[in-house]
């Protein structure tokens, strides 16, 4: 075997069917210029990436260009990015923000996890047993459409300023809206897969505990990470309650010395603290059901 | 004398029936709708039995009160003289929709079965592998079913039914969701899996040549209120399967029914269609 036909035959297992030289003799195709606007179309990574760049750089650029020519009066009302910046870092390097920042984390993550401690359990059976649903339905429904934020004088003479009127508000603010939606998610569960496990002579808490809750896990995951955003939502709200620490009672104090950069790197933090959360629980999901992430 | 004796008694043997259904109704809505009305049908041991008839005429509601997940209003539907009142592992049902388990791999989909029933771990991963071989998914044994096509994911869920090792095998449709070569592929595979494994089973489909390719016996269903129009064995046949379906096809007496069904097919649709 000579060195070319060695070569010729890499290059065809390379190119899969065909050799290279056949492939060549084929006229060349020049394809149309990818255009930004093309329906369903993922731009390439590199394109992506700049796009992103711009829509930021476009934010701050007007936020900052906005700043540049307020009158000097306003230009306090409204600092420019940098000055937000800045007031985030001291806040970190001179105020011991961190301590708020990690209270406020375990107010949310704290209430949360009571939260969904109570709605998995009861959503799952609510979605599972139309008699469970008959007892609590009705209940859970009225309580939705009352403003949390409306419990705060009721939670403030029951509990007084403290953690625990703080934690129950968040808990109040996210819990109803969670059963509602994994009493959906364990309803969307086909049919058939009850079905498949009850003529495979599963009992119904097996049905339960290896059917019923695993098929439901991912939109349940999906629901508890879409929920816990509100919780963030609400803790600005929960803090002003006889704020003493907390990102929200930090922002409250600053707004009463119109420190306006504190309360925007108050409302950024939440934002990043925010995105974190999110990435966590997709994190989690990923981790722990690997089988819903394969396509 | 003792000749025609024993020749009785194989007789009966064969044709003693695993589930007889008498005089079964079922209405829905308060007796808004009769979809199944005065249906008798006796299914025999190791027969396969094809439900087939137009849409909305009762088949799969004959087939889900058989499999215990439907009551009937009225009648009596009983496997081995004993009534059936609810689902059992002694009767596998294969659904229509995929039902393997996405969060199972492929083995474990298989051995979900045969875990609820008390098979020690060893044996219940051995014979989920040969099921697995059985269906051609030996080489995807440990991968979810997520990723896989139509085809796959049934031959999971059909694997995973015969690993729980039922007496009575129940389909609904169980290959309407597949393209045609698919389809074909699954056809050839039942018809390997029922020289092996020697099971009553009812199947419930829309599509004649399946019906004839894979069952002995055909009943027949008419509509509204749903009954059995018609109850045919498949004679030409004298109980051979056909590994290929073209073989199938030759066969004298084959065009014979599937023209005698189509027919039938025709006058049940134009009844119906005058009806409404
Ligand atoms: N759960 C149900 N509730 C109300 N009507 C139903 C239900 N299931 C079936 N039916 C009605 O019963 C009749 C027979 O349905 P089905 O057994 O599904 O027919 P087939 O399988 O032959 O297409 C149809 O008219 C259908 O609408
Ligand atoms: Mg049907």
């Amino acid at each position: 075997m000579s060195a070319s036909t060695v070569q010729e035959a890499i290059v065809e297992r390379a190119t899969g069917a065909g050799g290279r030289s056949e492939l060549n003799e084929s006229p060349i195709y020049v394809p149309p210029r990818a255009r930004i606007f093309e329906f369903r179309s993922k731009p390439s990574p590199a394109r992506a990436a700049v796009f992103a760049a711009v829509g930021l750089g476009a934010f701050f650029l007007v936020w900052q260009l906005g700043h540049y020519f307020s009158s000097d009066v306003n230009q306090k009302f409204f600092p420019s990015p940098v000055q937000v910046l800045t007031a985030l870092y001291t806040l970190f390097a001179a105020n011991n923000f961190l301590a708020d920042v990690l209270k406020s984390c375990y107010r949310v993550f704290a209430s949360f996890a009571l939260a969904a401690l109570v709605a998995v359990p009861a959503g799952l059976l609510m979605g599972s047993f139309k008699s469970v649903r008959a007892l609590l339905g009705p209940l859970v429904s009225a309580w939705r459409y009352l403003p949390a934020a409306s419990f705060i004088p009721l939670l403030l003479v029951w509990f007084g300023p403290n953690d625990t009127s703080k934690l129950a508000l968040l808990f109040l603010g996210v819990i109803f809206f969670l059963i509602a939606l994994v009493v959906d998610n364990t309803e969307a569960v086909p049919n058939e897969f009850i079905e498949a496990g009850l003529t495979m002579g599963a009992s119904r808490s097996k049905t339960l505990m290896d059917i019923i809750i695993p098929a439901a896990a991912p939109a349940i995951m999906d629901s508890l990470r879409n929920m816990i955003a509100v919780s963030w939502t609400y803790l600005v709200i929960a803090e002003i309650v006889g704020a003493q620490d907390g990102i929200g009672a930090v922002m409250m104090r600053a707004g009463r010395f119109l420190k306006v950069d504190i309360i925007m790197a108050g409302i950024l933090m939440i934002g990043i603290l925010g995105v974190f959360t999110d990435v966590l629980f997709r994190t989690i999901a990923r981790l722990s059901m690997p089988w819903a992430f394969k396509r | 004398m003792m000749v025609a004796e024993m020749n009785a008694m194989q007789m009966s043997k064969i044709a003693v029936p695993v589930i007889q259904a008498s005089r079964v109704w079922k209405q829905f809505g308060n007796g808004a709708v009769t979809a199944l009305k005065d249906v008798s049908i006796d299914l025999r041991e190791n027969e396969f039995t094809a439900f087939v008839g137009p849409s909305g005429c009762g088949k799969t509601t004959m087939l889900r009160i058989i499999a215990g997940l439907e009551h009937p209003t009225r009648g009596r539907v009983s496997m081995n003289g004993a009534t059936i009142t609810g689902p059992s592992p002694e009767r596998g049902m294969l659904f229509q929709a995929y039902t393997s388990f996405p969060w199972l791999t492929a083995r474990r989909n298989v051995e979900y079965g045969m875990k609820l029933l008390g098979v020690p771990k060893a044996e219940r991963e051995a014979s989920a592998m040969e099921f697995l071989r059985l269906v051609r998914l030996e080489k995807v044994a440990d991968k979810y079913p997520g990723g896989f096509s139509g085809g796959m994911k049934q031959r999971v869920a059909l694997a995973r039914t015969l690993a729980q090792n039922p007496s009575v095998l129940l389909m609904d449709e169980p290959f309407g969701a597949l393209d045609a070569q698919v389809r074909w592929e699954m056809q050839e595979l039942m018809i390997e899996l029922m020289e092996r494994e020697r099971k009553t089973v009812v199947a419930v489909t829309h599509d004649i040549e399946e019906a004839i390719y894979l069952a002995d016996r055909i009943v027949f269903f008419s509509c509204q209120p749903g009954r059995v129009k018609a109850d045919i064995q498949v004679e030409f046949k004298r109980g051979r399967r056909f590994p290929k379906k073209e073989d199938l096809l030759a066969q004298p007496g084959y065009t014979e029914l599937e023209q005698h069904l189509f027919a039938m097919m025709r006058e049940e649709i134009q009844a119906a269609a005058a009806a409404a």
